[in-house]
């Protein structure tokens, strides 16, 4: 390892995106190596998009950025390929390692770069690690990073393991094991797709004043969500329980008073199947 | 002693816990709320025997902190941003009264608009309170300066509250090596404090009681003098500390490569460390930068910057806050400190990374390029997207 060697993770709150990035830190460090690592946050809520940043170097690292040429993007969450733009900056050369249950093969990616994919989702939920709908892949991300690049030993990310995730230890050091073990990396070189082109900042309208440049409700943030409510209408009384619980004010009413999903803006949270009083709600996974 | 990955809020959360303090109160907000909800875990495992008290806002923790620390006790306290200007008037009641409270702030910027960055807005507008400010570069720096300010807080010379201050996220959420002395090591730098206890249960006192100006101006000369007395302390402080633990972070103002430079930038915080690989690959090029890195801010070392104005022909003083209608604060500092002494190199102010704007490499490089080029007086509105930054008040 000549210089410095930066990862960049891309997942959503709730996956273990950030945790995964310090857990790398600690495991580069038992290794000998010198890490530096911290995450970015916009809001602070499960599902929204998390990213975060790990420097691993031998001495102690002369800068204080975010990464914006990474040599490894980690993707935690496959729908994130769509909706950010995770490739952004990739050195010639590096690696894009996606959970996913689709082959490497797949995965898009500037030309000459490597790929790797590992079904980190069915791991975790083997070992028990999360929920069906949210389950928490970073152990098993991890385990697939030390198989498919120089950046941390196994040996020093079981221990990290060990030593610094607050649960289920076993079970997490179990989903980077199998994570090491499944990874599929392909070379080759594809043509270079971005998944989301990035706005010039420079070219943003900026408002008058300290205004949002627009209405929230046009921020579509529905694509935060795993579950879905559905609304057995021959149940509801038309009390307006989920209207009033909702925080995302993500329920409106038809003529006759009974709930309709807006489902730009409902992120899954599932408050409102909770709250209502005739159980009229079910949350089913999102196709 | 041992090296751990930690963050800068974990830096000080263990330096508060190493200090032994006896009472903590703090309400949350990002991106503080690690600091204190760390302390609160060791309070409730009673691996720290301190009162946690939970308040129902910033003014409240740091009134109970103040109380507390005028019957004794070693408190500290924890906040940033919206959360520290709430207490802006217990500020001025902490330093008046003279409780040497210790208190960490995430330096993140204040709204509107809303926005969770790194940013110096927060102190630099708490300023004139009576605190001294110090501004930490490294988590390790972060946890060395609090165990220090515990020290200089509580100089029976001094006996003024201390802020240790840290950027939002380039350090409160940011691990990396930090080495923690060992609990021994701390207690024989950092005593117990001295029961100088002002408010004594059973014995009846007052405490800021009303003042007519007959005796008010010998209360507020009291304060300027303790203050006058911070670098002496300090400088004891910090040489203590460093024949014990073997580090030192260079004083009020931590300078590089200036000796022999034309042109020197002063920085605060995270940029320092950027900054600082770019003096080097300049040097490496063969220009002659160097860097002073402003570690405290209140007091402001002004004999410092006299001495440096002496070395160098241009300096460059870049800010992370503003102060509207004048320029940035640590600008306005600097060429005040300077005007009174001999030597008065070209200055000029840069303004940087306010809402956590990242301040890269290639942006202090283009500062020293302006800096060593045709630059001239004013304020530099930096990484703006069209060339609108400049503002200069005649």
């Amino acid at each position: 390892m000549a210089a410095v060697i930066e990862i960049r993770f891309h997942g959503r709150g709730g996956q273990g995106a950030v945790v995964a990035s310090e857990l790398l830190a600690q495991a580069a460090f038992l290794d000998g190596k010198w890490p530096q690592s911290f995450p970015f946050f916009g809001v602070e809520r499960r599902g929204a998009p998390v990213t975060a940043y790990t420097r691993i170097d031998t001495h102690p690292l002369g800068v204080r950025t975010s990464i914006t040429t990474p040599d490894v993007v980690v993707v935690l969450e496959p729908s994130l390929l769509r909706t950010q733009p995770v490739t952004d900056g990739l050195r010639d050369g590096g690696l894009l390692l996606v959970n996913s249950s689709h082959p490497a093969e797949e995965l898009v990616l500037p030309a000459g770069g490597r790929r790797a994919a590992v079904d980190a989702n069915r791991i975790a939920v083997t070992h028990g690690l999360g929920s069906l709908t949210m389950p928490i892949v970073n152990t098993a991300m991890l385990g697939a990073l030390a198989a498919v690049t120089d950046v941390v030993s196994m040996e020093a990310l079981d221990r990290a393991i060990q030593e610094f995730v607050p649960a289920r230890r076993p079970e997490n050091q179990a989903a980077a094991s199998d994570g090491y073990h499944d990874v599929r990396v392909v070379g080759g070189t594809l043509p270079f797709t971005p998944s989301v082109p990035r706005a010039a900042a420079a070219t943003l309208p900026l408002p008058e004043g300290p205004m949002a440049s627009e209405s929230s409700e046009r921020y579509h943030t529905a694509d935060w969500r795993t579950l879905r409510p559905v609304i057995h209408l021959e149940k509801c009384t038309r009390c307006n329980f989920c209207w009033k619980f909702c925080p995302d004010d993500a329920f409106s009413f038809d003529a006759e008073g009974y709930p309709v999903l807006r489902t730009d803006y409902c992120k899954g949270c599932g408050i409102c199947a909770v709250e209502c009083p005739p159980r009229a709600i079910e949350m089913v996974e999102e196709a | 002693m041992t090296l751990q990955v930690m963050s800068g809020n974990s830096a000080q959360s263990y330096a508060a816990a190493l200090a032994r303090v006896h009472v903590i109160a703090a309400y949350p907000i990002t991106p503080q709320t690690t600091i204190v909800e760390k302390l609160a875990d060791f309070a409730a495992s009673g691996q720290l025997p301190a009162q946690f008290v939970k308040v129902e806002s910033e003014h409240s923790a740091l009134q109970v902190c103040v109380s507390a620390s005028s019957l004794g006790a070693r408190t500290y306290t924890a906040t940033s941003s919206q959360g520290l200007l709430l207490m802006h008037e217990l500020l001025h009641w902490a330093a008046g009264l003279r409780t040497p409270i210790v208190m960490g702030v995430v330096n993140r910027a204040v709204a509107p608009p809303w926005n969770l960055g790194a940013d110096h807005t927060d102190t630099m507008s708490q300023r004139d309170t009576g605190w001294v400010q110090f501004y930490a570069e490294s988590n390790q720096e972060v946890l060395d300066t609090v165990l220090q300010a515990y020290r200089l807080a509580e100089d029976p010379a001094v006996r003024l509250p201390v802020m240790v201050t840290e950027d939002a996220f380039y350090l409160s959420h940011t691990v990396e090596p930090v080495e923690v002395p060992a609990q021994t090591e701390v207690d024989a730098f950092l005593p117990a404090r001295e029961a100088r206890a002002v408010l004594v249960p059973g014995r009846a006192a007052r405490l800021g009681s009303f003042t007519g100006p007959d005796h008010y101006v010998e209360f507020r000369h009291e304060v300027a003098q303790a203050m006058a007395r911070v670098p002496e302390v300090f400088r004891g402080v910090e040489e203590d500390y460093r024949s014990r633990m073997h580090r030192y972070h260079g004083g009020a103002v931590a300078t590089y490569r200036v000796d022999d430079a034309d042109a020197v930038l002063v920085t605060m915080g995270t940029m320092s460390t950027t900054a600082r690989s770019v003096v080097d690959e300049l040097r490496a090029e063969g220009r002659k930068v160097g860097l002073a890195k402003l570690r405290l801010f209140r007091p402001f070392p002004a004999a410092e910057f006299r001495e440096l104005a002496g070395l160098v022909d241009r300096i460059g003083v870049v800010d992370r806050s503003f102060t509207f209608g004048a320029e940035g604060p640590a600008a306005t500092e600097v060429a005040a400190a300077i005007y009174s002494g001999p030597h008065h190199p070209f200055l000029t102010n840069y303004m940087v990374g306010l809402g956590g704007r990242e301040v890269t490499p290639q942006l202090v490089r283009a500062i020293f390029d302006r800096l060593l080029g045709a630059e001239g007086p004013g304020t530099r509105w930096m990484d703006l997207p069209q060339d609108a930054g400049e503002v200069t008040h005649g």
